[in-house]
């Protein structure tokens, strides 16, 4: 390649650490741009959050423990909580499930495999907040097809508005959810499946074994590490969901659908409160790193 | 294991049908924006292939034609309102920029740093890889309300200065992608043997050297699935970019103003999302290989 002849640039003059020799040249871009955009906004939302928003003057006012006392006894934000955990949790499940599934099904070498396997990764780079409106249109009471689908079979009157119902509306939001994230399990599911090793479901095959007890006696174990991998990372971007909320509900009706996150935006732009929509903010960090640092101890997972 | 005939032949089916189910909402979708008004709207029934294709309304988004066209064609005189704020050129144009220059920034920081942490040993480098990985996990709406006031202190969010409201936006993107591509690049360079870069360092190379002219080359593909990533990331954010600035509206953004008080323009927004999604449909096509790498952070390889 011709390194071999390349002359040594020296550079005595220089201090060791600004040479390449030294990581902190390589890592010093990566460093600024995250003490400056992700460190410093922290210590900012942190340093809001103990000031109280004085709703007379507009003024803010230094008050260290007002927003941490009002979160806790703010009904909207155990609302939100709850509807955050319950969302992330049937989102998980379904994904999961359905993923493992569909990689089952579509794990096969024959002709024609490859390209539905490619096809099902397309949903996974559609704009979040336009497969918001791809079930916003379908599932529009009067004309959605989604919805007339639904009331040909009989599940829900003509004309009724499923993400205007307060009963169905996290059911509406949860199916774009749940539409765009699946094929993220599938892929994941079937590089799982496909690196196993073969001895073992043949040495399976031959004792007898069914495919069902093959599945859930070598294939789910031996799969452990890559489910509990994709169940961490889509368990983190799950608690932050704010797109699909934004686009179809906006929260809506009432508090029905209002997560965390889109609690926080409604404060903030709502009310213009922002120590507290920081606060509560800070509370959905809070909740991210506590259920991810326990996944990660519980299943001994590490990305 | 082998199938017998019939259950093949089911099993055929039956993932046909399910990638089938899946492709729906995307077919439905450029089937509503080529649809006139009338079609869409139908009330009485659902409007399967029975309609007049138009192309009216990727002309008012794409190209800026003027709105009053698809009210005469359609034989309707529904508010028609002028065209300016259907035209979507600006907002194309804006993602573009926006998504471009963040891959751009992302891809040089990153495998700088992903160089280092793959190759070098010293004091912090796991709890780097850990601050790292964290910055992935940090929801963006903790960050995001004191960045809006930052932002609007330094006059980057109102964009009376354009420049500044295209470089606040490509930093805070360029910092939302740097932990995938950092950690996906770190995941490539592991892949290359420590003994090659030793190898041109004991023939005089400096580290400078034995990165750019021997390691970098050897991971291209990976660079290339990186910077893919990083571009789709980039190209479908919506909370940063709602929040952030108020003059440059990105795609996603922008196809949130034609939900309208009288009514979605159902043509419009189809029209524009579908648009807005063929590019991200071809890079991914390109990258297959490296997705889950991608998407896992480089913890699984295919």
């Amino acid at each position: 390649m011709g390194v071999g002849q390349a002359p040594v640039v020296k550079r005595p003059w220089l201090p060791r650490w600004l040479t390449s020799e030294h990581p902190f040249p390589w890592l010093f871009p990566a460093a600024a741009l995250m003490v400056v955009f992700g460190l410093y906004p922290l210590y900012k939302a942190v340093e809001t959050s103990l000031y109280k928003k004085n709703a007379a003057t507009r003024k803010l006012v230094w008050d260290p423990d007002f927003n941490w006392t009002k979160v806790l006894f703010d009904e909207r934000v155990w609302n939100a909580l709850f509807n955050t955990l319950m969302y992330t949790g049937i989102a998980l499940f379904f994904q999961l499930v359905l993923g493992m599934l569909i990689a089952l099904l579509l794990d096969s070498d024959r002709k024609g495999y490859g390209l539905l396997r490619a096809m099902m990764t397309l949903p996974l780079v559609i704009p979040p907040s336009v497969t918001a409106m791809m079930f916003l249109l379908m599932l529009n009471g009067s004309f959605g097809v989604l919805a007339r689908g639904l009331v040909a079979m009989g599940f829900i009157p003509p004309g009724f508005p499923i993400l205007g119902d307060s009963s169905t509306a996290m059911a509406g939001v949860l199916l774009a959810e749940i539409w765009q994230w699946t094929p993220f399990m599938v892929l994941i599911m079937l590089a799982g499946l496909r690196s196993l090793p073969k001895e073992p479901f043949e040495a399976a095959a031959i004792d007898g074994a069914t495919p069902v007890q093959a599945f859930f006696r070598l294939t789910l174990p031996m799969m452990s590490k890559v489910i509990a991998i994709a169940v961490l990372i889509r368990g983190i971007d799950l608690m932050r969901a704010f797109d699909y909320v934004k686009v179809m509900t906006d929260s809506g009706p009432g508090t029905a659908t209002e997560t965390m996150t889109s609690y926080a935006g409604r404060i903030y732009f709502g009310n213009a409160d922002f120590p507290y929509a920081s606060t509560i903010s800070l509370l959905t960090l809070i909740l991210v790193i506590v259920t991810s640092t326990l996944f990660m101890r519980i299943f001994k997972v590490k990305l | 294991m082998e199938l017998s005939r019939r259950w093949q032949l089911l099993r055929d089916v039956a993932a046909v049908l399910v990638t089938g189910i899946f492709m729906f909402p995307i077919f439905w979708w450029a089937l509503t924006s080529i649809k006139p008004i009338s079609a869409v709207f139908d009330k009485d029934r659902v409007v399967w292939f029975d309609f007049v294709p138009t192309l009216i309304n990727y002309g008012v988004t794409l190209f800026g034609m003027s709105r009053s066209q698809l009210a005469i064609d359609d034989g309707l005189g529904m508010g028609v309102a002028g065209s300016s704020s259907y035209d979507s050129r600006q907002s194309i144009l804006d993602s573009i920029i926006i998504s471009v220059g963040s891959t751009a920034i992302t891809m040089v920081v990153a495998v700088l740093a992903a160089y280092a942490l793959s190759r070098m040993r010293f004091n912090g480098r796991d709890s780097f890889l850990n601050w790292v990985l964290g910055q992935r996990f940090m929801p963006p709406i903790a960050i995001l309300v004191p960045m809006v006031t930052i932002y609007a202190g330094l006059g980057m969010r109102d964009n009376q200065n354009l420049v500044l409201g295209y470089v606040g936006i490509i930093l805070i993107y360029a910092l939302m992608n740097l932990p995938i591509a950092l950690l996906l690049l770190k995941s490539f360079f592991d892949d290359v043997p420590q003994d090659v870069d030793q190898a041109a360092m004991i023939d005089g190379a400096t580290r400078w050297q034995s990165f750019s002219k021997v390691v970098l080359p050897m991971v291209k593909g990976g660079v290339a699935a990186a910077a893919v990533l990083c571009f789709i990331f980039a190209w479908t954010e919506f909370l940063l970019s709602l929040f952030l600035t108020t003059q440059i509206r990105a795609i996603p953004v922008k196809i949130q103003t034609f939900v309208t008080s009288t009514g979605n323009e159902w043509g419009f927004i189809t029209a524009l999302g579908t648009a807005a999604i063929i590019p991200s449909f071809i890079f991914i096509l390109l990258v297959q290989r490296h997705l889950v790498r991608g998407l896992t952070l480089g913890s699984l390889k295919e």
